[in-house]
């Protein structure tokens, strides 16, 4: 294969063949994603980072799952009902993503924003795995995503995070429990069966891409520590060649 | 890729594919109508019908929200539906299901569109193939005439605008179906299409499709039991449905 210029580049590149006449090394800004289950204390980071950055002159677009214009509403319409197949939520998310991946993450990466993600293509990648999908079928799927500059995985424990869901909502998630797989008819127990089966997919997708294991069963502010000094550095990459 | 009878489904599907205007699903209503007449077990789809989804494409669509991608793949999602929801548990049940559109119409568009047909393919592999695949192919000029007689006014993503090929919605549309036709010529051999010269008058193509219909498909395997089914309450007791293993996901 030639060397094309996001290779020469170093960093930026498209997982995949990318987005139709998207120009990779425009994109300037900084993708930064926050990876962890419900729970895991993700959100309340991701506030602090912001937070963090503003203060520090740096303007950041956060994005997320579910949150398309384009088909945030039916996706959430389509998980109350019990009809969903996992072929059809797997490419929903999908569809939910490359709908944001296109108006939002690389227009402000090209205009050299921060983009905080509140989850990305692992945790899509990681739930279908564990509903028995092929790994093969979701890296074409999601070889239009463009790779991060830094993704950081929020790893909980289980038992904690029934916990911190349970002292939170005093309920448990029907998708987040794993409900529709039938692992346990007893939501507690398929909750637990579930991240476990999570943890074990994201563990298996950490060997190929790579990412960074943050312990999230610290104190938020450690973690917030820990956090900052690794964007630091990142920030202080030269984006383009 | 395999078909439904190579992969040993009890029901077997037949997709018709073409340009707007080919006149395919006049043909595939006409076949059903003969099927159901011939007390056939059978169920029509259409692409982009999934109630879950149809939405959202429509939204797309009025508020050209779609890129090349983002097209790609809600309509690869509408399939997923209806696919696992509809034609899944019919063929397994002995139907002959009738797809207007099939896995193919993506292949072309969205390779038109400037997805790469890799990445197309691969979205659709969880899918059989069809047992028979119909391609009612017209001359370009025909299907177009058919269209554009009354000068209707064409929708942004059906005209193909969003490619910017003519600010004119008629001249993209030209060309944008000229395009799609060049990939479903090409496609013709790789996936077995039974070419209709679509340019002949109705009849004479019905005449035809029911006749290999007939001659692929024994079609008397797929009738119902009794002509019509009895209300529940009357069904004798032992009728009961078969037992059978709900497959779970390997976790």
């Amino acid at each position: 294969m030639s060397i094309s210029p996001e290779q020469k580049n170093g960093f930026r590149r498209f997982y995949g063949h990318g987005i139709p006449r998207v120009k990779i090394e425009e994109l300037a800004g900084k993708l930064i994603v926050v990876e962890g289950a419900d729970g895991s204390g993700r959100s309340t980071q991701i506030a602090r980072l912001v937070d963090w950055l503003e203060t520090g002159g740096h303007p950041t677009v956060q994005v997320g799952l579910k949150r398309s214009t384009l088909v945030s509403k039916e996706l959430e319409l389509a998980q109350k009902g019990n009809i969903l197949s996992r072929t059809t939520l797997s490419l929903f998310y999908a569809t939910d993503f490359a709908d944001q991946l296109e108006n939002i993450i690389l227009p402000a990466l090209k205009a050299g924003f921060i983009v905080l993600a509140d989850r990305y293509i692992y945790t899509l990648m990681a739930r279908d795995m564990v509903r028995g999908m092929d790994e093969g079928w979701l890296k074409n799927v999601y070889g239009i995503a463009v790779k991060p500059d830094a993704v950081f995985y929020l790893s909980v424990q289980p038992q904690e995070l029934v916990q911190r869901n349970l002292a939170k909502n005093a309920t448990l998630d029907y998708w987040e429990s794993g409900m529709d797989l039938g692992l346990s008819r007893a939501m507690f127990d398929s909750f637990v069966k579930y991240q476990t089966a999570m943890q074990g997919a994201f563990r298996k997708l950490q060997k190929t891409y790579g990412f960074t294991i943050i312990d999230g069963n610290r104190p938020v502010g450690s973690i917030t520590k820990d956090l900052r000094k690794k964007i630091r550095v990142v920030l202080a990459e030269k984006q383009t060649s | 890729m395999k078909t439904f009878a190579e992969l040993n489904f009890p029901g077997r599907l037949i997709a018709v594919e073409g340009l707007d205007g080919s006149g395919k699903s006049t043909q595939i209503y006409l076949l059903k109508r003969w099927l159901e007449a011939e007390g056939i077990k059978v169920y029509f789809s259409e692409w982009n019908s999934s109630e879950l989804v149809k939405s959202a494409t429509s939204k797309g669509k009025k508020r050209e929200l779609l890129t090349p991608t983002t097209f790609s793949l809600i309509h690869a999602t509408d399939f997923g539906d209806r696919y696992e929801r509809h034609l899944l548990p019919l063929l397994r049940a002995g139907y002959i299901v009738l797809c207007d559109r099939y896995a193919f119409t993506a292949f072309a568009r969205d390779v038109v569109r400037g997805c790469p047909p890799e990445w197309v393919r691969g979205i659709y592999n969880f899918a059989a193939l069809p047992d028979i695949t119909f391609f009612f192919k017209t001359d370009l000029e025909v299907s177009l005439n058919r269209i554009l007689e009354g000068r209707p006014k064409l929708k942004f993503f059906e005209a193909g605008m969003d490619l910017r090929l003519s600010a004119d919605p008629y001249e993209s549309f030209r060309i944008f179906q000229g395009r799609i036709l060049e990939q479903y010529v090409a496609m013709s051999d790789e996936f077995k299409f039974l070419v209709m010269d679509a340019n002949q008058n109705v009849e004479k193509q019905q005449c035809i499709v029911r006749k290999l219909v007939g001659e692929k498909i024994e079609l008397r395997k797929f009738r119902r039991r009794s002509p019509l089914p009895l209300p529940p309450a009357f069904q004798p007791a032992e009728a009961k449905a078969p037992e059978h293993d709900e497959d779970l996901a390997a976790v």
